[in-house]
């Protein structure tokens, strides 16, 4: 198992960004648009084969020409104030039976991850992920945020348009992210390095699709460049923020009416708290969380 | 985990630039487990080492397969004389690369292996009468060339469809070329109604490969008998079920089938064959 670099850029003051495939892919639109929109270049990357069965095989002429496996890489940028490192990986490791990863292989590239970061002067990590939420495709996402420790408790209450897990009714502070965007950030806790996970909410009825959810993406990139100070352009998740949701209005248009009319209520739920007097009662929300949940059998949570 | 916990050696082979041919269990037509029975069974090959499974696969239950339980095996055999290796192995479910580098670090340090030799059937929408080529692919150029002499299709040009995983068999190829050890992935076309049953005509023009190229001296008489048994069975079938045997009239015309003959086909085929008729 291996790092290779590209080149060693001298880095100071680094925050690394590091995100893997995940419900909606929330995450890694966010953030590999945000490796785009400041220019990072590749660094390097962690050799796949011991985590990865291969995607391709290229046969030419009777000769095994290349074996393509999901690729690790490292990216990096230096600006004035901090320089910033980016981890995208196209798959995350599993046993081959499971979405995410867990174990030892999970464990070795959460590792394999921050020796590269610590190696360029890391300081902080954010990773990103999607929240299951009962909210509705029409409203605007917000942001779950879980920081590794007390101290970033500030920093975090401060971003526009996030929550947090003692924020969310009956959780009481309590959650889990699962998968290598959740791990990282014990690990990071683990070798003293501050993290934070920013998980972009999608809709409870939209989340066992396999489809992305721009719109999660959108609030995750804003958290993002407001925390690491970049401007981001809008332009390119807004394109796929509409996009998204035209396809998504089409499929909900043709839903049974009397499906329809349950979701058409989650506009109006608010299940964080302080939340203002709604338009419906407590009593109302229970029974949509009670009928979706029997509609979809699912948990809310995040990835 | 090391090597000593990953594997038993039961006895040291005598071997020396030895070849080492290797078949997945899931396979095509069980081509690949097919060919390695033979050779082990004609050869009278010896078992002498075996991966343990509790590192490279699920151990939650076993799974059944035609009413009997499975269990997972990997598992080494020398053919005395011949200085030919044959590992036999189910398809592991995890760490692929880890479990690959086994086998060639068995196959090295045990073995001596200066080629690998791999065996796969590949579905082909022809009939089961028509003839059958064997197709390669080498992991470099000098193995391709060394090949050339033998009755081989040996200028495939293929990728692998996105969403579609290459097998296990081109990994282990990748793998030996990492480190330069010669490999050959030998394919052979089955027809897609026999890929759940057998098919030993497919067998046979593998194992009539080894036979030459390691000068084995193989008695084909047994699979000669189960080719002639297939064929008959199948034959019979052909007479009573005007329709099916249409069907495979137009396979062996290299006319295609839609997609309801080819699942009548593939269903009464397989239901005739499981019935022992």
């Amino acid at each position: 198992m291996a790092l290779r670099l590209y080149e060693e850029p001298k880095l100071d003051n680094t925050v690394l960004i590091a995100c893997w495939p995940g419900i909606g892919n929330i995450g890694i639109m966010a953030v590999d648009i945000l490796r785009k929109a400041v220019g990072a270049e590749e660094l390097g990357e962690i050799e796949p084969w011991d985590f990865f069965y291969p995607q391709k095989v290229l046969v030419r002429d009777g000769e095994l020409e290349d074996l393509q496996f999901p690729s690790n890489k490292f990216y990096f940028k230096k600006t004035e104030e901090k320089d910033l490192m980016f981890f995208i990986g196209e798959e995350q490791p599993t046993d081959g039976t499971r979405t995410y990863a867990e174990g030892t292989k999970a464990y070795k590239m959460a590792n394999l991850v921050l020796d590269m970061a610590l190696k360029f002067g890391c300081r902080k990590v954010y990773t990103s992920g999607a929240a299951v939420a009962p909210i509705h495709h029409t409203t605007r996402s917000r942001v779950w945020v879980v920081p590794n420790s007390e101290d970033l408790m500030d920093e975090v209450k401060s971003y526009q348009n996030t929550v947090l897990m003692s924020d969310i009714e009956g959780r009481g502070g309590q959650g889990k992210i699962t998968g290598l965007n959740g791990l990282l950030l014990g690990v990071a806790k683990r070798r003293g390095l501050e993290a934070v996970c920013v998980m972009g909410e999608i809709p409870i009825y939209i989340h066992n699709f396999p489809i992305t959810y721009p719109k999660g993406s959108k609030s995750v990139l804003e958290v993002l460049s407001t925390a690491l100070g970049i401007e981001v352009p809008m332009d390119e998740i807004n394109a796929l923020v509409q996009q998204s949701e035209r396809d998504i209005e089409s499929v909900y248009e043709r839903l049974p009416s009397e499906i329809k009319e349950q979701l058409d209520k989650l506009k109006y739920v608010a299940y964080t708290r302080p939340s203002e007097p709604g338009p419906i009662t407590e009593e109302d929300k229970k029974k949509i969380l009670q009928e979706i949940d029997r509609l979809f059998k699912k948990e809310p949570g995040g990835d | 985990m090391s090597e000593e916990q990953s594997f038993e050696l039961f006895v040291t082979p005598e071997l020396e630039n030895s070849s080492l041919v290797v078949a997945w269990d899931q396979d095509a037509g069980r081509v690949g487990p097919k060919v390695a029975d033979y050779l082990n069974e004609d050869l009278e090959s010896e078992e002498f080492a075996e991966i343990k499974p509790e590192s490279f696969f699920s151990l939650s239950g076993v799974s059944v397969e035609d009413d009997i339980a499975q269990f997972p095996e990997s598992k080494f055999y020398w053919c005395r004389g011949k200085n030919l290796v044959v590992f036999k192995s189910a398809i592991p479910r995890c760490d692929w690369y880890e479990f690959l580098n086994l086998v060639l670090d068995i196959a090295e340090k045990y073995c001596k292996v200066k080629e690998i030799y791999t065996v796969g059937g590949m579905v082909s929408p022809g009939a089961h009468t028509t003839p059958r080529m064997l197709l390669s692919v080498a992991n470099s150029a000098e193995v391709k060339q060394m090949l050339k002499h033998y009755d081989l299709i040996s200028d495939m040009n293929y990728e692998s469809p996105n969403g579609q995983r290459p097998t296990l068999s081109s990994f282990l190829l990748w793998a030996a070329r990492r480190r330069n050890i010669d490999g050959v992935s030998l394919w052979v076309p089955v027809p897609f109604y026999l890929l759940t049953s057998e098919d030993p005509l497919a067998c046979k023009k593998v194992t009539e490969f080894f036979d030459k190229r390691f000068d084995l001296n193989i008695d084909f008489a047994g699979i000669d008998d189960e080719i002639s048994r297939q064929h008959m069975e199948i034959s019979r079938l052909r007479s009573q079920v005007p329709e099916l045997d249409s069907y495979m009239s137009k396979l062996e015309s290299n006319l295609g089938l839609t997609v309801d003959e080819s699942e009548k086909l593939v269903k009464e085929l397989e239901e005739w064959l499981r019935g022992g008729h």
